[in-house]
């Protein structure tokens, strides 16, 4: 009897909370959960949408659950709308971005953390300087830069203007970082016989991955939901589109094909919450250092 | 050969510091300084892509487009008509442009404190370290903060212009409306629609902030109100509010900035339409400097590009801006100095 009574004992966590403060923790969840869901609803509609039939898509309406599946928008999507073009071109935009922004950045931030060279104070004043400036519409000189290289009209001339967008920021970041690095670390390479290279590649670097990781997270999402710079670069050349933009003027083409751009949001939109799902306590706690900081 | 010769370099350098602190000749010291750069050549090769890609991409345009605000310039070629300040003129005269000022600020003023009391409320309610899937809820909650701005645009045109009648039938029963709403279309209500858009589309990252900021609070200072009889609302305002006033003043800062910058949501959602109605001042210059050539240019597009009234736009908002955060900088100085003086 008394062993009975034991066994159908709630466990010990749940003990320990007073029934009025569990049924208050479970109002809590009921709501957070009721309103996660309205939150999220525009995507997991969309998601739905996606794999209706066109005829499903008017007569289903709201509904987040299709009644039949209709891969076929996919399809229409990728090829018919050239959102395969698109993602290619995403992709090459959003790697060769963060790897050059990642090289180049962490580079800079070294040469000034960590050497005084002449000249250095009156860069760094320079910089410092233009970042309180108040700004023109910069976009249409950049344009014009961007033409006198002879890159308009090629995935590089996005790419550029990204990287050097966010130059600034992350080279004041790795300047941050690598000022932290004990001084001894670099003397032990020096006495190893590694020159200013060496200690760079393989003794600094490598001290830097957590840095690495949360800055190239961050440019991957910049770059990958970047909307204005190529809008502007790809605006003659619908071959040249990112995602973004490509959905962008799908919607303005298309006064029908519902269906398949739901299918081009959610084709922009998976990989984007892919890398945040992944990395979500990386992410958070990189925001959350911006303002602790 | 290569290790070998940097750190050389590198102990000459060190050489030549030490000669110039003891005899500061200027020959010897245009020497050294020779001498300097050439043991840091590596470092100018670390700096050197940094340095181009910042003066090509960011310093020049900044002068550049200070140069296009004398001229009438429709983008193409050269510009050769000088008009002084006449864009300038223009632009302080122009009702569109303050319409669109205007608008951008009931923007901010709404949006702002709305969001920021939510995500606060949101914040409160997940730094509960008893309460299970916080980080899920978290995650759920920051997602539209990740979205591209153009699959938020279409996802609600889609939605809005498809099944707006049937939304607005929903609010009408539950007596939020009294009429039907044609939602994006109608320029009575754009500008609210985007702003509770806005709402919910940035709300992550103060969300993020916040609860970075109530982690910060020692769990001790709320057992120390408790067990001075505080409850609730007396912990919250005299724990809460004071611990989250250094990343509060931060928080307040990047939203206020961020949303007087608004574009990208504006430029999918409406195009700053229907008749200017949702015109905020950046749409409006992209406007001015695109004209309507580009696609989907919207309800607020000039028909002729005009690049060099669009700078002086760009310019003079700029100015604003700085005026606007150096009053903000002004006031919190103020304010802490009153308090600092009332503490006294």
């Amino acid at each position: 009897m008394s062993a009975i009574a034991r066994a159908a004992r709630p466990p010990a966590w749940l003990l320990r909370v007073p029934p009025g403060v569990r049924l208050r923790r479970l109002v809590t969840h009921a709501a957070l959960l009721a309103v996660g869901l309205l939150w999220v609803y525009p995507f997991l509609w969309a998601l739905g949408s996606s794999l209706k039939s066109q005829a499903g898509f008017i007569d289903e309406g709201l509904s987040v659950i299709p009644r039949e599946l209709d891969w076929l928008n996919y399809v229409n999507a990728w090829e018919g709308a050239s959102f395969g073009t698109y993602f290619v071109n995403t992709v090459t935009i959003t790697v060769s971005v963060v790897v050059l922004t990642l090289l180049l950045t962490s580079m800079a931030g070294y040469a000034l953390a960590r050497t005084s060279f002449p000249g250095k104070r009156v860069l760094l004043g320079v910089i410092v300087v233009t970042f309180f400036l108040p700004r023109g519409y910069t976009i249409v000189p950049v344009y014009d830069v961007v033409q006198h290289l002879g890159l308009l009209n090629t995935l590089w001339s996005v790419v550029l203007v990204q990287v050097a967008s966010g130059m600034v920021f992350n080279t004041f970041l790795f300047m941050g970082y690598f000022t932290t690095v004990a001084k001894e670390v670099e003397e032990a390479a020096r006495v190893d016989g590694a020159g200013f290279n060496q200690t760079f590649w393989y003794v600094m670097l490598p001290l830097a991955r957590p840095m690495l990781a949360t800055l190239g997270l961050f440019t991957f999402i910049n770059s990958w939901n970047d909307f204005l710079t190529p809008l502007v670069f790809t605006l003659g050349q619908p071959q040249l589109r990112t995602l973004a933009v490509g959905l962008y003027a799908f919607i303005s083409q298309t006064s029908t094909n519902w269906t398949a751009l739901c299918a081009g949001s959610i084709i922009s939109l998976a990989p984007i919450v892919l890398v945040f799902v992944v990395a979500q306590r990386h992410i958070v706690a990189a925001i959350a250092g911006a303002v602790k900081g | 050969m290569e290790h070998s010769r940097v750190p050389v370099g590198g102990t000459s350098a060190e050489a030549a510091r030490g000669l110039r602190g003891q005899s500061p000749g200027t020959l010897r010291r245009r020497d050294s300084v020779w001498h300097r750069v050439r043991a840091n050549r590596w470092s100018y090769a670390y700096i050197g892509p940094f340095l181009a890609l910042v003066t090509i991409f960011t310093i020049y345009p900044i002068f550049a487009s200070l140069g296009y605000t004398l001229y009438q310039w429709n983008g193409v070629g050269n510009p050769t008509q000088y008009v002084g300040l006449e864009n300038f003129q223009r632009v302080v005269h122009d009702t569109i442009f303050w319409e669109a000022f205007g608008h951008t600020l009931v923007y901010t003023v709404v949006l702002v404190p709305i969001q920021l009391l939510l995500a606060l409320a949101l914040a409160m309610v997940l730094n509960d370290r008893s309460l299970r899937f916080s980080t899920f809820y978290r995650a759920v909650y920051f997602i539209p903060a990740v979205t591209s701005a153009a699959i938020i645009g279409v996802v609600f045109q889609l939605m809005l212009s498809n099944f707006g009648d049937a939304m607005g039938q929903l609010l009408i029963g539950l007596r939020l409306v009294r009429h039907q709403i044609d939602w994006l279309g109608d320029p009575q209500a754009v500008l609210w629609i985007v702003i509770a858009i806005g709402i919910w589309n940035t709300l992550g990252y103060n969300l993020v902030y916040f609860l970075a900021g109530l982690q910060t609070i020692p769990g001790e200072l709320y057992e120390a109100a408790r067990i001075d009889g505080a409850g609730a609302v007396g912990r919250f305002r005299h724990v809460t509010i004071p611990g989250l006033r250094e990343v509060g003043v931060i928080i307040l800062f990047l939203a206020i900035l961020g949303s007087l910058q608004v574009f990208d949501l504006v430029q999918v959602l409406t195009g700053g339409g229907p008749y200017y109605a949702s015109e905020v001042v950046n749409t409006y210059i992209y406007h001015q400097a695109f004209g309507a050539g580009g696609f989907a240019g919207g309800g607020g597009a000039a028909a002729q590009p005009n690049v060099g009234f669009a700078s002086a736009a760009s310019f003079f908002y700029g100015l604003l801006l700085l005026g606007i955060t150096a009053a903000q900088a002004l006031t919190w100085g103020w304010l802490r100095r009153r308090r600092s003086g009332q503490a006294r």
